[in-house]
């Protein structure tokens, strides 16, 4: 897994490219909760993302409950697998997915 | 009535019964012979004196007066003369009648009494002279008649019974001659009392001594008898019962019979006790000797029977195949035999073999065919040159003209390809699944062991899964009854399309069974040995073993992949799979042993479109499917981090179970792939 971050104005935009596991999602975790001080908004872009497990999703609910607090948290370029999976957790209803 | 019973087995009492018996016969014999030739001769004797005493009177008689002495009525002179030398005659000679008559010749039936005396106690009268009286039978009248036409010179007439008062008498007669002619018959009556005394008291003697002859020579005849005969011949008979009894040699005197067939007899025992002694020493060391001989025959047995492999299941780890095989010796060991090893993990080679003969030669001659075959076979060269190599090497050392069938196959397990050589064996039965048992028909090999330098050809068989070969020696096709049918090759067939499902196990025992009830009470001739083999198609599990950390997570992703790829699974469902297999494995590796250490081992197959991953750790048992899904409608704020992981392989794959076996936890999941 790789992970780009970018931030614009307070809007922070994390790019995940690969397989987002057990192994990876802790770094992901790590990336977002060492950005996200100087962000009022963070876009989680994972178009280049093939994989998540429960790791991921854990990742991305712990991401959305600090946003949450803050401007929120936007999702884009979810493949359909990586959707699947949003889809059966019920993550697709908590999530902003764009 | 029972002692006479045994009596007449008694042998004393039979041979001197005999004797005594012959002699009394022989007794009556010779008294009855004497008897009568005594009474013969003392008659004519008798006979002949009277008949002398007659023939003297009638020089007393003129025969030519007879007329005038009957005409004067006896009174002249010479007539009172003449008759008073008979009466005087007549007493002096001590006879009962004198008495000369003249019979009427017309018809002999009277006669006209002329001189007439009689004797002393007597109870006649005196006849006068003149007196007519009938002639008394007819013998007389004959004799009368004899005399006076034939010339008849004597005549007697026997009275053996009292008749008419007159005691037993003799009567001779004999002719007064005048001038040739006969003009009267002088007959004297002599009483027989003498005959009957003499006759009587002989009688009396002769049995007297017969009867002491025979008494006597009984007590001699017994008494030797009993000596040379019986004695001896219970001394041998109690003798042979002893030695029956107690199987000892004996000892009887030197001089134990004078006769020479009962000495023979003795002797003749003695030989054969002797004899006898020997035999039994001979057959008690051939006893020992087979009793030993047996025991090495079971511990030969038992060699033989664990030099090919015999416990079933033969490889309980390998899914691909199922093999059963049986021999029955038809004697303590036999010349059969069937093998089979795995050469590699993707080789297994498999024998049956039928050594010429039966008993001890074709075990032995089985057991080194066996080691160089199987060996030959696990070196990894083709069937074809197993046994070409093993035949040069069976016929450099075969001094005993041996042979062998054989029939050896490799199967690829991986791919079904059964290559096999026959040296002259029977063709091997081959199962289609859903078809029928066939003979799969090739040329044959020359048998092992007849030739050097002989080439063996490879064929091929191409095995689908459900398939089976069935192999056999000629002790199932020609296993005879009591009719002296044979099984034969079509039978076998017929019962093995009868058993078409049944595994390799179930076939021999079933073809068993047919052999034995076909035979019946038959004894079994030849051994029996069969071999069954069943594909079931090559394995197309993986298994990888890695230590249950979440770093090796990658290498069960790559391992699983690198599988998924094989079967061309498409990226979504590899997607799928791959999230089931980390959540199931990352549970493994962060709760199932705790603080400590373990393995994981993830075992994936594909079959009929369908994926199975087994997942095991032998760490605490725990079924994660009791877990409660989580509720998916709570709000991002609700949600607990976590508990996801299981829900998700629910969800993704179309089957999950647990189970708890051996120790270890089993989670198996399943996935179709279009």
């Amino acid at each position: 897994m790789q992970i780009s971050t970018k931030n614009e104005n307070g809007k922070l935009t994390i790019f995940v490219s690969g397989r987002m596991d057990t192994v990876s999602a802790p770094e992901l975790e790590q990336a977002i909760k060492s950005n996200i001080d100087d962000a009022q908004e963070l876009v989680l872009d994972l178009s280049e993302m093939s994989y998540t497990s429960s790791a991921g999703l854990r990742v991305l609910l712990v991401a959305h409950k600090l946003m949450s607090k803050k401007g929120g948290m936007t999702v884009t370029g979810v493949n359909e697998s990586v959707m699947e999976v949003l889809e059966i957790t019920g993550f697709s209803d908590i999530l902003d997915i764009k | 009535m029972k002692m006479f019973k045994q009596l007449r087995k008694n042998l004393a009492f039979n041979v001197i019964g005999a004797i005594v018996i012959m002699l009394i016969i022989f007794s009556v014999i010779v008294s009855t012979i004497g008897y009568l030739s005594f009474t013969n001769a003392f008659k004519k004797e008798y006979d002949e004196t009277t008949y002398h005493m007659t023939n003297t009177a009638t020089a007393s008689v003129d025969p030519t007066r007879i007329d005038y002495y009957l005409k004067t009525n006896g009174q002249s002179s010479d007539f009172k003369r003449t008759q008073r030398y008979l009466d005087s005659y007549c007493l002096k000679m001590n006879v009962s009648l004198v008495y000369v008559i003249k019979v009427d010749t017309s018809d002999y039936g009277r006669f006209t009494s002329v001189f007439n005396s009689v004797g002393a106690d007597t109870p006649y009268k005196p006849w006068k002279i003149g007196h007519q009286q009938d002639t008394t039978n007819d013998e007389y009248a004959r004799i009368y008649k004899d005399m006076y036409e034939n010339g008849l010179t004597r005549g007697t007439v026997y009275r053996f019974t009292d008749l008419k008062g007159a005691p037993p008498h003799i009567t001779s007669l004999v002719p007064i001659k005048a001038h040739d002619k006969v003009t009267a018959i002088m007959c004297i009556q002599r009483p027989m009392k003498e005959i009957r005394e003499v006759r009587y008291k002989f009688l009396a003697e002769i049995i007297t001594a017969a009867v002491i002859m025979a008494v006597f020579v009984s007590f001699l005849a017994s008494d030797f008898i009993r000596k040379q005969l019986i004695n001896p011949i219970r001394c041998l008979a109690s003798e042979t019962t002893r030695f029956a009894n107690e199987n000892k040699r004996g000892d009887l005197p030197d001089q134990f019979a004078k006769v020479g067939e009962i000495s023979d007899l003795a002797k003749s025992v003695y030989k054969m006790e002797t004899d006898i002694l020997h035999y039994i020493n001979d057959i008690t060391e051939i006893e020992a000797e087979k009793q030993r001989i047996g025991t090495e025959l079971s511990v030969a047995s038992t060699i033989q029977e664990n030099s090919i492999p015999n416990i079933f299941p033969a490889f309980p780890d390998r899914t691909e195949f199922d093999i059963f095989a049986s021999m029955t010796p038809a004697k303590e060991v036999g010349g059969d035999f069937y093998n089979y090893l795995l050469v590699d993990d993707d080789h297994l080679a498999f024998i049956i073999g039928d050594a010429s003969g039966k008993g001890i030669p074709a075990a032995l001659f089985m057991m080194v065919t066996n080691i160089i075959v199987s060996n030959g076979a696990q070196a990894g060269d083709t069937p074809a040159q197993v046994l070409t190599e093993a035949n040069n090497h069976i016929c450099e050392h075969n001094k005993a003209d041996m042979f062998v069938t054989l029939w050896l196959g490799i199967l690829e397990i991986s791919t079904g390809k059964v290559t096999f050589a026959n040296a002259g064996h029977d063709d091997v039965a081959v199962y289609r699944k859903n078809g029928r048992y066939e003979y799969f028909k090739t040329k044959h090999g020359l048998v092992v062991g007849a030739m050097q330098g002989i080439k063996y050809k490879d064929f091929e068989i191409q095995l689908e899964k459900g398939d089976k070969l069935f192999l056999y020696t000629d002790g199932v096709t020609e296993a005879t009854n009591a009719d002296n049918e044979m099984f034969t090759l079509d039978r076998t067939l017929r019962e093995l399309n009868s058993m078409k499902d049944a595994s390799p196990q179930g076939v021999i025992e079933g073809i068993s069974k047919s052999v034995n009830a076909f035979v019946g009470g038959a004894p079994q001739f030849d051994d029996l040995t069969m071999l069954c083999l069943e594909y079931n198609g090559a394995d197309s599990s993986k298994t990888l073993k890695v230590d249950a950390t979440e770093e090796n997570m990658g290498a069960v992703n790559d391992f699983l992949g690198e599988f998924l790829e094989e079967h061309n699974c498409p990226m979504k469902t590899q997607m799928q799979i791959e999230l089931a297999i980390e959540e199931a494995y990352i549970n493994v590796a962060k709760y199932a042993y705790g603080d400590g250490a373990g393995e994981a081992e993830v075992t994936v197959s594909f079959e009929n479109n369908e994926l199975t991953i087994v997942l095991k750790d032998s760490g605490t048992p725990y079924n994660p499917l009791e877990k409660e899904d989580p509720d998916i409608t709570l709000s991002a704020e609700e949600r607990p981090i976590g508990g996801l992981g299981v829900f998700l392989v629910k969800k993704v794959m179309d089957g999950v179970a647990y189970t708890y076996e051996n120790g270890q936890n089993i989670l198996t999941m399943k996935k179709v792939i279009e």
